[in-house]
C-alpha cells in the first residue's frame, strides 16, 4: 500500500500558511493536528459547535492536498449498504434475463441436475464481481489511486452498529466484503470525522482518532477570518461586527452564532452598504445572526449596550 | 526523554484522563514527529493525541503547564529542548539563597554545588534522585516527608553531614565558617526538596483525595450526607445514570433489527418469476419502555428527599420517556420544573412548594388511578421512592394491586431498612406483595444497583 503523499506538508507552519492561502484561517492547534494526522495516518475526530468550520477544514485540506474529497453524511439508520457497497440487484437480474439464451446454451448437453449445477457454479462469480458492485463513499475512498480526504460527517448521528463497523475501516483502512474478500486501501485516505456531540461516541472509536476541538474563535482570530472571507468589509465595521458577535456569544441563547453566521451577517451588511452598526440596522438584520425567535427577543434589550461597546472597541 | 514522557502520562492519568498503552505509544510518535523545539506545538500535539473530549483537552493543557514548569531552586522556565540536560547559566541572585562561599577545596560534589550556588546542577541532581526513588508514585500527603528524606539521601545527605561534622571539628576559624555555610546550605536544600515534592504531589496525587471522597460518599447513608457535598453527589449520580443509560440505549438498538418479511417479499416478487430481488423487511420493532417515577417529599423522608429528587432529575436528563411526580398527598407532575430549572434550583422549588407535611399514600394512589392508570400498560415501569409511612391513614392497597396487574414492573425503593417496614405507621408490608421488587435503598451504591436492575428489565425483550 502506498502512503499518502508524505512530503506534501513540511511543518506545522507550512500547513498553517497553506490553509491560510486557501482562505481557511486556523489556530495552531488545528494545524498541528492536521500535521500529525497526515504523517502518522491517523483519523481526526473534529468536535465543536455547529458552524465553526469543522466540515470546511476537511474540504480545504482536500483542496490544498489537491486530492478529491469523499463525503459520507451520517444519519440514524445508515448501514453498510449505504456507506460501503451494494450489489446492483436490478442489473444482475437484467443480465440473467438477457443471458437466458446463453445460459440455455451453457446447460445444453448436461445430462442431470448435478452437471447443470456444476456448469453454473463455474460462472456464478461473474454476477458478484466489481462490475455489479455499486460503490458507496467508504469503498470509493479506499479505491482512489491518488488518495483522498474522507469526510465522515456528523458521525454522532449514526447508530452504534455503524460506529463499530467504522472501527475496522479506521484502524486498518480495509473492509471485508463477503463475496470479494478483504479490500485494502490503495492509498490511505486522510480521514476527518466530525461530531456535534449529540451523543457520546464509544471509547474504541475515540481511541483510534486524534481529538480536535474547534471552539468559537476569539476576537483576533475571528477578525482575521472575516478579513479573509469578506474582504470588502471596512476595517471599522469589521471590528464592530466582531466585538458585537463576541458579546452576543456571552448571552444565554438557544443557538449561539458561530463563525459562519458572522460571515453571513458581514456579507449582508456589505450588501446593504453599511459603514457602521446602528440600532435600526442591527434590528433589521439580526435574523441573519440568530436563528430562533426567542433568541432575537432575548437579544433586543442588549442591542444598544452591545452596539455602544462595539463602537468603543473599534474606536479604541 | 522516554522517562519524562512516561512521567507526564502518569500526571495526566492522575488528573483523570484515561490513557491506554496504545495511546501513550501513539502520543510518543506524535511528539517525536513535531519535536521539542516549539513549546506551543508540543502542547498542541499532547492535547490532540491524549485528550478525548473538550474537558480533557483543558486538563491536558493544565498538566502540561504544571509538569514542564522547571522552577525548582528558583529557576525560571527553560526551553524544553534543554530538559533533562545540565543547564549551567547562572541565575540572578535571590535574597533567600545561601551566600556563595569561595575556596571550598573538598571533593564532595553536593557541597560544591551548594556552595557554588549551581542551581541548574542541583535541580538536575534532585530530579535524578527523585526518579530513582520513584517520586512519581507519590499519592498521599503523608508520604511527603518520606520522599523528601529519600531524595536528600540519594543526593548525598549523609556525606554532607559528615563533611559538616568534619569541618566543624577543631578550632580552625575557616573550618567553622565552612561548617556554618554548609549547614545553611543544607537547610536551603531541604526546603527546596520539600517544595519540589509538594509540587509533585499536587500533580501525581491530584485525584486521589477526590476519589477517596467519592468512594466514601457512595457508601454513606444518604441522610448523613451534608449539603456541601451535594455537588459531588450530583456528579456521581449523573455519572451513574449516564453509564447506565448508555447500556440501555445499546440494548434498545439491538432489538430494533428487522427481519425479512417472507410473505410480503414473495408476494411482490411473484412478478419476477419468484426471484427474490425486491426484499421487504418487517417493520422495525421499536421498544419504547416508559418510566413513571413517584418520589415522596414529605417530612418523614426529608433527609432523603433531596437525593431521591437528584436521582430523578438525573434520570430525566438521560432518559427520554420518563414521567416524574412528587407527592405528599396529591400527585404532582414535575417534568416541567426539571426542564425549566438547573438541578439545585429545581429541587429547591419542589421542596419549597410541595415538600414537608405528612404523607398520605392512599390519596396519592387514588390520584395515580385517576390521572395515570389509563396510560400505564405492560410497557410501563413504575418506580416509587418513599418510606410508606402513611400516618395511620387508609393505605388503599387495592390501587397498588391494580397497578401491579397493569404495569410491567413496579419497583419500590424504601430508604428504611427492611426490619422497620412493619413498625409504627409503615404500610410497606401491605404494599410489598404488589411490588415486583421492593428494596431498601439508602446509599448511592444501593441506588446504582437498583437502577441497573431497573434498566435491565426496562429493555428486556417483551
Amino acid at each position: 500500500m502506498k502512503t499518502l503523499y508524505r512530503d506534501k506538508f513540511q511543518s506545522v507552519n507550512d500547513i498553517k500558511s497553506r490553509l491560510e492561502s486557501a482562505d481557511y484561517i486556523c489556530s495552531e492547534q488545528i494545524a498541528t493536528c492536521v500535521y500529525i494526522a497526515h504523517h502518522l495516518q491517523k483519523p481526526v475526530m473534529v468536535e465543536g459547535p455547529a458552524g465553526v468550520g469543522k466540515t470546511e477544514l476537511a474540504k480545504t485540506t482536500a483542496r490544498i492536498l489537491d486530492v478529491p474529497l469523499v463525503r459520507l453524511q451520517c444519519y440514524e439508520g445508515l448501514d453498510e449498504a449505504k456507506a460501503l457497497y451494494e450489489w446492483k440487484y436490478a442489473k444482475q437480474l437484467l443480465y440473467t434475463q438477457l443471458l437466458k439464451d446463453k445460459l440455455g446454451e451453457l446447460l445444453d448437453g448436461a445430462t442431470d441436475l448435478r452437471q447443470s449445477m456444476d456448469r453454473i457454479h463455474d460462472h456464478e462469480d461473474l454476477f458478484f464481481s466489481e462490475s455489479f458492485l455499486e460503490p458507496r463513499p467508504l469503498y470509493q475512498a479506499l479505491h482512489h489511486d491518488t488518495g483522498c480526504v474522507l469526510l465522515i460527517d456528523e458521525v454522532d448521528k449514526s447508530d452504534h452498529e455503524f460506529e463499530a463497523f467504522l472501527l475496522e475501516v479506521l484502524s486498518d483502512f480495509q473492509v471485508s466484503i463477503p463475496e470479494l474478500g478483504t479490500i485494502a486501501a490503495r492509498v490511505k485516505p486522510l480521514v476527518f470525522l466530525t461530531s456535534n456531540n449529540s451523543r457520546e461516541l464509544s471509547d474504541a472509536l475515540k481511541r483510534r482518532c486524534l481529538h480536535l476541538y474547534v471552539p468559537y474563535p476569539d476576537e483576533k482570530l475571528e477578525s482575521r477570518i472575516l478579513a479573509t472571507r469578506v474582504p470588502e468589509l471596512s476595517e471599522q465595521l469589521r471590528k464592530e461586527i466582531v466585538s458585537f458577535v463576541q458579546s452576543v456569544r456571552e448571552l444565554d441563547l438557544k443557538k449561539v452564532p458561530s463563525i459562519s453566521e458572522t460571515i453571513d451577517w458581514a456579507k449582508t451588511l456589505v450588501l446593504l452598504h453599511s459603514e457602521a452598526l446602528d440600532a435600526a440596522l442591527v434590528r433589521q438584520t439580526l435574523n441573519v445572526l440568530l436563528k430562533f425567535e426567542t433568541d432575537i427577543e432575548a437579544m433586543r434589550e442588549h442591542t444598544m449596550t452591545f452596539i455602544n461597546k462595539a463602537h468603543k472597541r473599534s474606536a479604541g | 526523554m522516554q522517562q519524562t514522557l512516561e512521567d507526564f502520562y502518569k500526571v495526566v492519568r492522575a488528573a483523570g484522563v484515561k490513557i491506554s498503552p496504545v495511546d501513550s505509544i501513539e502520543t510518543s510518535r506524535s511528539v517525536q514527529l513535531v519535536g521539542f523545539r516549539d513549546r506551543q506545538i508540543l502542547k498542541n500535539a499532547f492535547q490532540v493525541s491524549l485528550a478525548k473530549s473538550e474537558t480533557e483537552q483543558d486538563v491536558v493543557a493544565e498538566c502540561f503547564e504544571q509538569f514542564f514548569k522547571f522552577d525548582a531552586f528558583g529557576m525560571g522556565q527553560v526551553p524544553i529542548e534543554q530538559m533533562g540536560h545540565e543547564q549551567r547559566q547562572s541565575e540572578s541572585a535571590n535574597t533567600d539563597d545561601p551566600i556563595p562561599m569561595e575556596g571550598y577545596d573538598g571533593d564532595l560534589p553536593l557541597a560544591k554545588m551548594l556552595l557554588d550556588r549551581d542551581k541548574a546542577s542541583l535541580a538536575t541532581e534532585m530530579k535524578k534522585a527523585a526518579r530513582e526513588v520513584g517520586l512519581s508514585d507519590i499519592w498521599f500527603f503523608t508520604q511527603k516527608s518520606l520522599y523528601s528524606q529519600q531524595i536528600m539521601q540519594k543526593m548525598g545527605l549523609r556525606d554532607l553531614q559528615n563533611e559538616i561534622a568534619r569541618a566543624g571539628d577543631g578550632d580552625c576559624p575557616g573550618g567553622v565558617a565552612l561548617a556554618n555555610a554548609l549547614r545553611e546550605a543544607k537547610d536551603y536544600l531541604a526546603e527546596e526538596v520539600r517544595d519540589f515534592v509538594e509540587q509533585q504531589l499536587s500533580m501525581y496525587g491530584k485525584n486521589t483525595a477526590r476519589n477517596l471522597r467519592e468512594e466514601h460518599l457512595s457508601a454513606a447513608k444518604l441522610s448523613n450526607i451534608e449539603q456541601r457535598d451535594f455537588h459531588i453527589m450530583h456528579d456521581l449520580v449523573r455519572k451513574m445514570a449516564r453509564r447506565l443509560s448508555t447500556q440501555y440505549s445499546k440494548k434498545k438498538k439491538r432489538e430494533n433489527r428487522g427481519q425479512l418479511d417472507f410473505r410480503k417479499t414473495l408476494r411482490s416478487n411473484a412478478a419476477y418469476d419468484g426471484l427474490l430481488f425486491e426484499t421487504h423487511w418487517k417493520t422495525k420493532f421499536i421498544d419504547k419502555p416508559r418510566l413513571l417515577v413517584m418520589c415522596d417529599v414529605s417530612g418523614s423522608v426529608q433527609a432523603y428527599a433531596r437525593f431521591l429528587l437528584l436521582f430523578v432529575y438525573s434520570l430525566n436528563d438521560v432518559l427520554n420517556r420518563i414521567d416524574s411526580y412528587v407527592f405528599t398527598g396529591n400527585l404532582i407532575p414535575v417534568n416541567d420544573i426539571f426542564e425549566r430549572y438547573p438541578v439545585e434550583q429545581a429541587i429547591d422549588v419542589i421542596m419549597d412548594n410541595y415538600g414537608m407535611g405528612g404523607s398520605d399514600y392512599g390519596t396519592t394512589l387514588l390520584d395515580l388511578e385517576d390521572q395515570c392508570m389509563d396510560d400505564i400498560d405492560n410497557k410501563t415501569t413504575v418506580l416509587i421512592l418513599g418510606d410508606a409511612r402513611n400516618n395511620f391513614l387508609e393505605p388503599r392497597s387495592e390501587v397498588m394491586q391494580l397497578l401491579y396487574q397493569r404495569a410491567k414492573r413496579v419497583i419500590w425503593l424504601n430508604p428504611e431498612p427492611e426490619n422497620f417496614w412493619k413498625t409504627g405507621d409503615s404500610v410497606m408490608y401491605k404494599y410489598r406483595p404488589y411490588c415486583h421488587l421492593a428494596s431498601c435503598c439508602n446509599t448511592l451504591v444501593h441506588l446504582e444497583r437498583m437502577l441497573d436492575d431497573l434498566l435491565k428489565s426496562a429493555t428486556a425483550t417483551i
